[in-house]
């Protein structure tokens, strides 16, 4: 499993990222607040990502929006200049406040529906947890971009199938086959609209991140810069 | 009506997105690229500072929200219906007034990200050990299913 997040080959730099540019001054940070952790819900247009996120968020989702500036689909091959485009892109934003054993926030990112706007994907699994990949069982080719992308950037991931009503049902195997999954990979149903069914997920992917974590080479040897 | 292929003004959609793009670095004074690196899960909080004079009424807003409680760069985004890149702007100048401020967990610093590079932002293990109980307390009827 790749753990080459920072640099890993699908990974494009972004305008105005610089390298080595901290956080917000420590002069302008204050003790006190709770650990932040995100997660992602990944998966194609229309499978109920922002249903899943409402199902446990302490706050109605919100639609955040971001500009993203493209290179433009066409090209200007006499001045080899290529044209800008800047588009509106919106994901969705919940967040979920847990306090025992220490005070944590969740905040939960729904990745834009569409695949193209893969720039704000890395933004948006930067740092996270890991992922839930939402998928429909009319339409699993629709979530199969969300799973590659986890796989790429070395991002624990779960598969949880939406099982709208009188939606057909595959067995599990089925489901590991089509998105050709790792065996460790896991596959569980879910109802989004269910609060206690979506707890379980995101159980399962801490669990299942908590896993990597602890199969992490970096975890036993500590500092070691595997990558370089 | 559907419109033609071919060479055309910009259409509808195009010059709203436009002057939505154009209205919200009038906000911004022009800027484009905050001082501060504000990721979108940075959260912030009231802070002692006093906000500068003149102060643009999502300024403001985003003061109202904070004081009500510490919020993340992508929810005063998406509460204000402004784009992150613009909010990340504006944060940065209440920053700048001390304003606004960036909290940091008080627990031990096992629980923060590690600030170490070779270990990348990966949550570290004790974090995900919190993350797991307090999901299994807030959801204690929360059961996996078989896919």
């Amino acid at each position: 499993m790749p753990v080459s997040r920072p640099d890993s080959p699908m990974r494009t730099p972004r305008p105005g990222e610089r390298p080595g540019s901290g956080g917000a001054g420590r002069a302008l940070r204050a003790v006190g607040g709770p650990a932040v952790m995100k997660l992602v819900v990944a998966g194609g247009f229309g499978v109920g990502k922002t249903t899943f996120i409402g199902a446990v968020s302490e706050i109605p989702p919100l639609s955040t929006e971001e500009h993203l500036t493209q290179a433009g689909a066409a090209t200007d091959h006499l001045t080899g200049v290529e044209h800008k485009t800047t588009t509106t892109v919106a994901f969705d934003f919940g967040r979920l406040s847990l306090d025992v054993p220490v005070p944590l926030e969740l905040l939960l990112f729904g990745t834009p529906g569409q695949d193209r706007f893969l720039d704000i994907w890395y933004d948006l699994a930067a740092g996270a947890i890991g992922a839930v990949v939402l998928a429909d069982t009319r339409r699993l080719e629709a979530s199969f971009t969300a799973a590659t992308f986890c796989e790429q950037i070395g991002l624990p991931f779960v598969v949880a199938v939406n099982e709208f009503d009188g939606a057909h049902r595959y067995p599990e195997h089925a489901i590991r086959d089509a998105f050709a999954l790792r065996p460790n990979t896991p596959v569980v149903a879910c109802d989004a609209r269910a609060t206690s069914s979506v707890a379980a997920v995101l159980l399962t992917l801490v669990q299942h991140a908590l896993a990597a974590a602890l199969a992490r080479p970096a975890h036993s040897t500590d500092s070691t810069l595997l990558d370089a | 009506m559907r419109p033609h292929s071919g060479p055309k003004p910009l259409s509808a959609g195009a010059s709203v997105e436009v002057a939505d793009f154009v209205r919200t670095y009038t906000l911004t004074g022009g800027r484009t690229r905050p001082r501060h690196r504000l990721r979108l899960e940075t959260v912030l909080e009231l802070g002692p500072g006093r906000p500068g004079p003149a102060l643009p009424l999502e300024c403001e807003q985003i003061l109202v929200l904070c004081r009500i409680r510490r919020r993340s760069v992508a929810e005063l985004a998406g509460t204000l219906g402004r784009p992150v890149s613009a909010v990340r702007i504006l944060v940065s100048d209440l920053l700048d007034t001390r304003a606004l401020r960036v909290p940091v967990p008080a627990a031990d610093s096992a629980y923060i990200p590690s600030s170490d590079p070779a270990a990348g932002n990966d949550p570290s293990v004790k974090l995900l050990e919190a993350v797991l109980a307090g999901l299994k307390t807030r959801f204690p009827d929360a059961y996996p299913q078989a896919g």
